[in-house]
């Protein structure tokens, strides 16, 4: 059997543990029940003196020496006073606060708004040109040329097989010779626009044929055209502009 | 917590010193009395009542209602004792300190605390008793002197010295060790 420690019977003896463990065993060892009365004699025999007895005017006496060394407290302010200026002053911040970030959020969102669109914009460009813009570089020389040729054929028709191939070319050069008289126009060539408006008049003819060229509308074409005529100038602007210049003139959309 | 003391408490905090007389005289009697037992001298704990309520008066303000005053008060008192015997040890080790005669050291150790011859010729068993309780550190004999006298519990120990309950605990067992001791050594001398 363990035997209690001084410490654990001074704990007992203050009711300080589990009394009833420590009470079984002090009933059960004569050894540590001896030393529990001793323990208990020991305190019993430590008596401090009693305190000197103060009469009813100690009290008073010892607020006499103190009164005149406390300060009195400052009286507190009621809650309107002492609080509706800090209160009111917190509360403007609030709102203040509450204010401007609204505001900066909506100046965020919109900033936000127009850089995601321009973003999108430039992510899906490629996609808005998706036909890519179409350029056309139509070189005078050149449509002068193929229209010296149409005029040949024509002036040599006589209808039959090469009915459709005269119409299809005839729509061919009737965009390309818009722009060149456009731009004739603009750079006040007077032969070279005339020429081209009466080119322009034949094509919308020879493009408008729905059923082909018969030999009777090639013949009708031929006189009322002038295709000899035209055929002579469409040569003479040829020969001007080889001699003009070495480099292809280009009209470009 | 005493209604009366809560008033109190209220018109101090108003501005009305005055009305802290009344907490002064209400508690003055008990706090004199668990500071001469720690203290072990009368104007020491008359020095103890003053400070503890100077104390108390300053710090009134951070006083939370729901206590008890008279609780509140009494911590402070036991703490301004335990400093008070500890400013005076530690007076008592530095005048021992400087002393470079050995002879000297002991009879000044007799003068603060009476010898057993003196016990024997007075037969006085409290001035025994009082020089066991010399062999105490300042917290041991506080913390004894709470527990076996004022019957505190070890968390209220705890409390009012400012330490854990089983530090304070401790204090107790060391307490009752040494004057067992030391009393029984006494005992056989005499």
């Amino acid at each position: 059997m363990n035997h209690l420690s001084e410490e654990e019977l001074i704990a007992h003896a203050y009711a300080e543990d589990d009394s009833n463990a420590v009470q079984q065993h002090l009933l059960a060892c004569a050894e540590c029940a001896k030393a529990y009365s001793a323990l208990g004699s020991d305190l019993a025999d430590i008596k401090f003196a009693e305190a000197p007895p103060r009469d009813s005017a100690y009290g008073h006496r010892v607020w006499e020496s103190l009164a005149g060394s406390l300060p009195a407290y400052e009286p507190r302010k009621s809650w309107f006073r002492r609080g509706l200026w800090p209160a009111l002053s917190y509360a403007a911040a609030g709102i203040a606060l509450v204010v401007c970030a609204f505001l900066g959020g909506r100046l965020w969102e919109h900033r936000h708004a127009q850089t995601i669109a321009q973003n999108h914009v430039q992510q899906h460009e490629p996609t808005v040109q998706q036909p890519p813009q179409r350029i056309v570089v139509v070189v005078l020389s050149d449509h002068l040329d193929r229209s010296e040729r149409l005029l040949v054929e024509l002036k040599h028709a006589e209808g039959g097989s090469v009915a459709f191939p005269l119409r299809d070319e005839a729509r061919s050069l009737l965009e390309a010779n818009q722009i060149c008289r456009k731009n004739a126009k603009q750079d006040d060539d007077r032969a070279l626009s005339t020429a081209l408006d009466r080119l322009d008049h034949l094509l919308v003819e020879l493009a408008n044929q729905p059923d082909g060229l018969n030999t009777q509308t090639i013949s009708r074409l031929q006189d009322e055209m002038n295709v000899d005529g035209l055929l002579f100038e469409v040569r003479v602007l040829r020969s001007r502009q080889a001699a003009s210049s070495t480099h292809p003139k280009g009209d470009t959309i | 917590m005493d209604k009366n003391d809560q008033a109190a408490i209220g018109a101090v905090l108003a501005g009305d010193k005055d009305a802290y007389g009344a907490l002064v005289v209400g508690h003055s009697a008990r706090l004199f009395r668990v500071a001469f037992r720690i203290t072990g001298n009368e104007a020491d704990a008359e020095d103890v009542v003053q400070e503890a309520f100077l104390r108390g008066y300053r710090k009134l303000e951070s006083f939370e209602s729901r206590s008890d005053f008279g609780t509140w008060i009494y911590r402070i008192a036991v703490r301004c004792a335990l400093n008070k015997i500890s400013g005076q040890r530690m007076d008592e080790n530095s005048r021992v300190g400087e002393e470079s005669n050995r002879q000297q050291h002991e009879v000044q150790l007799a003068d603060w605390a009476a010898g057993p011859e003196r016990l024997v010729l007075s037969g006085e068993i409290g001035a025994m008793q009082e020089m066991a309780m010399s062999s105490l550190t300042p917290t041991e004999r506080t913390a004894f002197v709470l527990r076996h006298i004022e019957d505190c519990t070890s968390e209220e120990i705890a409390s009012a010295l400012g330490i854990e309950p089983n530090a304070a605990k401790q204090a107790v067992f060391r307490a009752v060790q040494k004057l067992r001791r030391r009393l029984a050594i006494l005992r056989v001398k005499i």
